[in-house]
């Protein structure tokens, strides 16, 4: 039986995880060991840009062991990942490449939605649980120490996703710098929470109740593991929150002095929650980033039979943001549907993957998002909504590639030497953006009066043109007139030059 | 995350809420654990005392008891100094402060040596006499050739050893080792001798009898270096060729036996050229051994102990053992140069330091009068001697039963990890390893070999730290990743894992055990041990091992019960769950074995648990601060103690649960410092087969009626009434069940040639 040795490293903000897997086609997904240390680098980073230099060190020194524990245990493959302290590291070009040559670890950064996205695939990762609980209504709460981020699903699909700065630290911040009465605690951050939350359920809900709540943090999680339960009925949970007195809880829970408060905000926040969808179970699956970590990498690598569709939980919610800025879905359909066809048709010519195909699918689908607010500036209102719509599963990189595939189809092409702004985006990335925008290009030229002559669409690669037939008897002189310039683009890019012909 | 493991059930754990005035922790209701540590050395020395016990035996058990006096001095007898001199006025579980704890201690301490000489002088010796073993304290007793053989003896082994020292004014009062053996000798300078080695300046705040009478005091320390018994070549007595009694050619058997402080003693003159040596005395001095190693401080945890070691010596006298009727100015020296109390000085009828007895016993021949019954450790069934311990792990868990199985499947487990390919990993703690430990030489070799070790040397482990600093540098050289304890907490807890990579994955194989890691002590103590390759087991074992090495602790534990965090909780719990079983109309009962028994908080789970009808039957070596029998607080709780041929060291700790029990066994035991300040682990026992032994241990035990005491109302241990009852000796019991256990299991090899000789079981 083949396994696989994996390791993943969690550099959090307060606390540094490396779990070592095993993963095999016939077991699945094993964890053998799991290895913690608590550094705060949070602190640091939140407040000045920089760790310190003796946490610096601390931290390479760490490293330094995870690595030797990865050797001991034979580890084929690893992935290591920063999370929101390192992601506002000022400095992050030098401390993380001085980590890489003591350790020999390479860390990436994960921005938030990658981050909750791999939060959310740790709890898919646990199968037949997750299954019945996203088959009713259901919502994943995962509560960090800055914000929380609400995942709503419906009938198995992943339907929206929002995040809203309610993060326990963040709320705690907020109670300690008032003196207030333990009753009106509650009072406060129920106040806090509960602005937001209307605003949430006004926007997804409308009268719609959620029955089943995952939560993904560190208190709750924990006490509920520690008392080896995962499932809590919700009135039981409330229950247990208007009784969190400080003194029964660290003596009787075994909470630590320093936990305790965050633990309190954790259970007033979900209480919270829980009353706003009218929620009746909750579910805590214990599970870390490592476990999302491990997932990803088992799936991709196709060491596991997938349990959940994620690519379509990405789409269904493109989908759903264009609903929102009236975006015409049809159009967006057959947008798709062509450009998906040229995507393929043309994958020897431009190289791209899956990944990038996604993107492409993303692209048509927001292509119009922007008119909501201004039909002249669609392009820069579309790129606008795009950059500050949150798309879980996506990088920041993989949405800023999305926008501005969007914006250059209606705007000229800036070559990437050509660039005013300072922007996150390297030359491959820049390139994909050139590609996927020939192509979407193109394919609305196909469709430019949205009305479906190119359905049927056949493409053919002769020498170096891509040859579009439409069927016999339609009109395509409109298309045939207006793409010239997009062909050329086309050219340019992908080294095909695309001609429209009609069947006769 | 500093969430812990979820505490008990409170309805069951915080217990007399049924009756507010009944006060559980009333001090009325507890033994002193100081002098219930003496009623258990006095239970050694009654073993000394028993006729039934072979004649070597006793000697055997008069010299533990010794030992064990000289060990409470050290510990316990120095901290209680420490506190009352620091004016410390709490009182114990007891409700004595330790001033009072002092007095009532060196009080019975005195009845205790009293006793301990008197067993020596009538039983002991006349009976050794019989046998032909005879001590010559006096020359007259012997031949000539024999004084020629002794002095020659002097001359060139022991003459070049000793250091004789003076005392004057130059010459501060010499640093008397701890636990050593000297001479005290009185000097008065020669007429003729010219100028002396004293000067006589001192000017002595307080005039001694000695000083006012020019008298010198002088030291010389009896080498420890050579053998205390000296055994005198047989052909050497006077009656060498004829037997005095009988007149016959040949003589009876004797062992003529001289000890080094009469022979030095003899010789004291010629080490004091130009004195008179007026009068000459053995003393002995304890010094408190109770050290504190600030750890927060501590850089290097490595060098304080090292440093400690050596300020032991220098610890405070607590004790002086000398010879009955020793001159009145030679003791006031002492007791005015050591700072002593009067109570503290132990005047004793006979040689002092009776762990030499233990010397006496290994005199060659007299095997008759030495202990046969008991078998050598036997094989383990499950473990056949070249099997793959790895595979027969995975069949199932191994229970192993020391002394009466052998140890050398531990031995093997680890030094078979250190040479397979597929191992990992090799993680274990080490408490008290034996000199030339072949466990050591295992890892070291695993390390060499590649593999990842990690070894948890406990450098606190009492009176051993010489030894495991030593053993510490040799794992370090051999490559080992050393952990060297944490800091605030002993690591006493017995734990191996071995990481393999197999076909289907990584697959620990864990070892827990309530004994050290140690093939001699194996010999010695009872001990149980489990070897088991259960996942969850594993993960565990993991996880003690990130948390030893400094990594945060899990979330959760799936079977093991660690202390300090965990593990009384966990004990509080499962007794109060018996007490909730006999509330719902159930049976609710408690077998348990350990070393000591001094928890308050346990003991008072435990009363609450009886007073509701529990049954508790206890097994408890040592000390015990339970009281039996209060009216209506512990009468159905029974205490039996058990010594005999091995020391009882198993931990196990069984409850009824309503029907459904569960077995447990660990390192630790019913202690404050086991429960609060160590790092012990406790683990389940699952397998039915396990349970059904360690059941076994159990009950054996509890019916044993020769070697067990039980604890009385008023705190005394009796014997066992066995009218109407069958003779139980359980260790006895033990090792028949594993001979007879490894015969069965031996395969019927038909050209096997061994002969068994046949074990000699005479009735008590």
């Amino acid at each position: 039986m083949a396994i696989h040795t994996f390791a993943a490293v969690d550099v959090g903000s307060s606390q540094q995880e490396l779990k070592i897997f095993e993963i095999s086609r016939t077991r699945g997904i094993r964890p053998v060991d799991s290895i913690v240390r608590r550094i705060d680098l949070g602190t640091d980073t939140y407040n000045t840009g920089k760790i310190r230099p003796e946490r610096v060190r601390e931290m390479a020194k760490l490293l330094g062991e995870f690595s030797s524990i990865m050797q001991n245990y034979g580890v084929e493959s690893y992935k290591a990942y920063g999370t929101s302290a390192i992601r506002e590291m000022n400095n992050p070009s030098l401390v993380l490449p001085y980590w890489e040559r003591l350790s020999g670890i390479h860390i990436d950064v994960l921005s938030n939605s990658e981050q909750r996205f791999l939060d959310y695939k740790s709890v898919a990762s646990r199968g037949e649980n997750f299954r019945k609980m996203i088959s009713d209504s259901c919502a994943i709460v995962d509560i960090g120490g800055g914000s929380i981020q609400i995942s709503l699903f419906d009938k198995d699909v992943l339907t929206a996703t929002q995040n809203m700065r309610l993060g326990v630290l963040r709320l705690y911040e907020k109670l300690s710098h008032i003196d207030v009465r333990t009753a009106q605690r509650d009072e406060m951050v129920e106040e806090l929470v509960n602005t937001q939350l209307e605003v949430f359920c006004k926007l997804y809900l409308g009268e719609r109740r959620i029955h089943n709540i995952i939560v993904v943090d560190d208190y709750i999680s924990a006490i509920m593991q520690a008392n080896h339960r995962e499932f809590i009925e919700a009135d039981e949970f409330c229950d247990r929150v208007s009784s969190l007195h400080r003194t029964e809880v660290t003596e009787k829970m075994d909470v630590s002095d320093d936990d305790y408060p965050l633990l309190y905000v954790s259970g007033v926040l979900m209480r919270c929650i829980i009353r706003a969808f009218g929620a009746s179970l909750i579910w805590a699956p214990g599970v870390t980033l490592c476990d999302g970590i491990v997932y990803e990498y088992a799936e991709r690598r196709k060491l596991i039979t997938k349990t959940h569709d994620f690519e379509q939980d990405i789409i269904e919610c493109a989908g759903n943001i264009s609903k929102r800025y009236m975006g015409d879905a049809e159009r967006g359909e057959s947008l798709q549907k062509i450009a998906l066809r040229i995507f393929d048709a043309t994958k020897k010519y431009h190289g791209m993957g899956s990944r990038e195909k996604l993107l492409l699918r993303l692209a048509a689908i927001l292509h119009d998002c922007g008119k909501f607010i201004s039909m002249a500036n669609l392009a820069e209102c579309s790129y606008n909504i795009i950059m500050s719509t949150e798309i879980i599963g996506l990088s920041h990189i993989e949405r800023e590639i999305v926008a501005n595939v969007v914006l250059f189809n209606h705007k000229d092409f800036v070559y990437y030497e050509e660039q005013e702004n300072a922007s996150d985006l390297d030359e491959k990335s820049y390139t994909t953006i050139a590609r996927l925008t020939a192509i979407l290009r193109v394919a609305n030229g196909l469709d430019r009066a949205h009305s479906h002559k190119f359905d049927n669409l056949h493409l053919a690669i002769k020498d170096d043109l891509l040859v579009i037939q439409a069927d016999a008897g339609v009109d395509i002189s409109l298309e045939k007139g207006m793409f010239g310039q997009r062909a050329a683009f086309f050219e340019e890019v992908i080294g095909l030059l695309p001609v429209i012909r009609q069947k006769k | 995350m500093g969430v812990k493991m979820a505490k008990t059930d409170k309805k069951t754990s915080s217990g007399n809420t049924a009756d507010k005035a009944l006060d559980l922790r009333s001090p009325a209701y507890y033994w002193n654990r100081e002098l219930s540590w003496l009623a258990f050395d006095l239970r050694c020395l009654n073993e000394a005392r028993r006729k039934e016990t072979p004649l070597m035996e006793r000697l055997n058990f008069l010299s533990i008891s010794a030992s064990n006096l000289d060990e409470f001095f050290m510990v316990r007898v120095a901290s209680l100094q420490d506190m009352a001199k620091g004016g410390y006025t709490k009182k114990d579980i007891a409700g004595m402060t330790a001033t009072e704890q002092l007095e009532a201690i060196l009080a019975k301490t005195h009845e205790f040596v009293d006793l301990q000489y008197s067993t020596l002088n009538h039983q002991i010796l006349p009976a050794l006499k019989q046998e032909g073993i005879v001590f010559l304290s006096d020359y007259d007793e012997l031949s000539e050739a024999e004084i020629q053989y002794l002095d020659n003896y002097y001359e060139t082994e022991v003459y070049p050893v000793i250091t004789p020292m003076a005392v004057d004014s130059s010459r501060p009062f010499p640093l008397i080792l701890n636990k050593s053996l000297n001479l005290g000798a009185l000097l008065r300078r020669k007429t003729d001798a010219g100028p002396g080695i004293l000067g006589h300046t001192k000017k002595a705040v307080k005039a001694l009898k000695s000083e006012r009478e020019n008298l010198e005091f002088a030291t010389v320390q009896v080498p420890s270096v050579l053998p205390r018994v000296i055994v005198l070549p047989e052909n050497l007595r006077r009656d060498a060729g004829k037997n005095t009694e009988t007149g016959e050619e040949k003589p009876a058997k004797q062992t003529r036996i001289v000890l080094l402080d009469t022979l030095i003693r003899r010789h004291m003159d010629s080490l004091f050229r130009g004195y008179d040596v007026i009068y000459t005395c053995p003393f002995r001095i304890m010094r408190s051994a109770d050290m504190d190693i600030d750890e927060d401080e501590a850089e290097d945890l490595l060098k304080e102990i090292e440093k400690s070691l050596k300020q032991r010596r220098h610890g405070d006298a607590i004790r002086l053992e000398v010879e009955a009727g020793i001159d009145p100015r030679l003791l006031q020296i002492l007791v005015e140069e050591l700072h002593l109390n009067p109570n503290e000085v132990f005047q004793v009828d006979g040689p002092l330091d009776l762990t030499y007895l233990s010397k006496v016993r290994k005199v060659p021949g007299y095997d008759d009068l030495r202990e046969h019954r008991y078998a050598d450790p036997q094989p383990v069934p499950e473990l056949p001697k070249g099997c793959d311990i790895f595979a027969q792990i995975r069949k199932g868990d191994i229970f192993l039963c020391h002394p009466y199985e052998t140890f050398q499947p531990v031995v093997d487990f680890i030094a078979n990890a250190a040479v397979d390919p597929q191992v990992l990993a090799i993680k274990q703690t080490l408490y008290r390893v034996s000199g030339n430990s072949p466990i050591i030489a295992a890892l070291a070799k695993a390390a060499d070999n590649g593999k990842q070790v990690t070894v948890l040397v406990e450098l606190k482990a009492r009176f051993d730290e010489e030894n495991n600093i030593g053993w510490a540098r040799k794992l370090e050289k051999a490559g080992c990743h050393v952990i060297y304890g944490l800091v605030g907490l002993k690591t006493h807890s017995k734990i191996t894992l071995v990481v393999r990579r197999e076909d289907d994955g990584i697959r620990r194989y864990v070892h827990l055990a309530t004994g050290n890691y140690n093939d001699i002590t194996a010999r010695l103590y009872t001990d149980v041990g489990l070897l088991t390759c259960k996942e969850p087991f594993g993960e565990d074992a993991t996880a003690v091992f990130n948390m030893l090495s400094g990594y945060s602790e899990p979330k959760y534990w799936n079977k093991l019960i660690l202390a300090p965090l965990w593990m009384k909780d966990r004990f509080k719990y499962l007794i109060g769950r018996e007490k909730t079983h006999v509330l719902n109309g159930e049976e609710g009962h408690i077998k348990a074995k350990m070393n000591s028994l001094c928890d308050p908080d346990i003991i008072e789970a435990l009363y609450d648990a009886a007073r509701a009808g529990v049954k508790i039957e206890l097994i408890v070596r040592g000390i015990c601060c339970l009281k039996v029998g209060i009216p209506g607080i512990s009468e159905n709780i029974t205490v039996h103690s058990i010594v005999g041929n091995y020391l009882e060291h198993a931990r196990i700790f069984w409850f009824a649960n309503g029907g459904k029990p569960e077995i447990y066994a660990g390192s630790a035991d019913w202690m404050p410092r086991n429960l609060d300040r160590r790092v012990e682990i406790v683990f389940p026992l699952e397998d039915p087969k396990v349970k059904e032994k360690a059941e076994h241990i159990l009950d054996v035990e509890l019916d044993d009626t020769e070697q067990a005491s039980i604890l009385q109302p008023d705190g005394t241990y009796a014997r066992v009434d066995r009218r109407g009852k069958e003779k139980v000796n359980s260790q006895l019991i033990f090792s028949q069940e594993a001979v007879a256990a490894a015969k069965a299991a031996k395969p019927p090899v038909s050209e096997q040639r061994v002969f068994v000789p046949e074990t000699h079981q005479p009735e008590e």
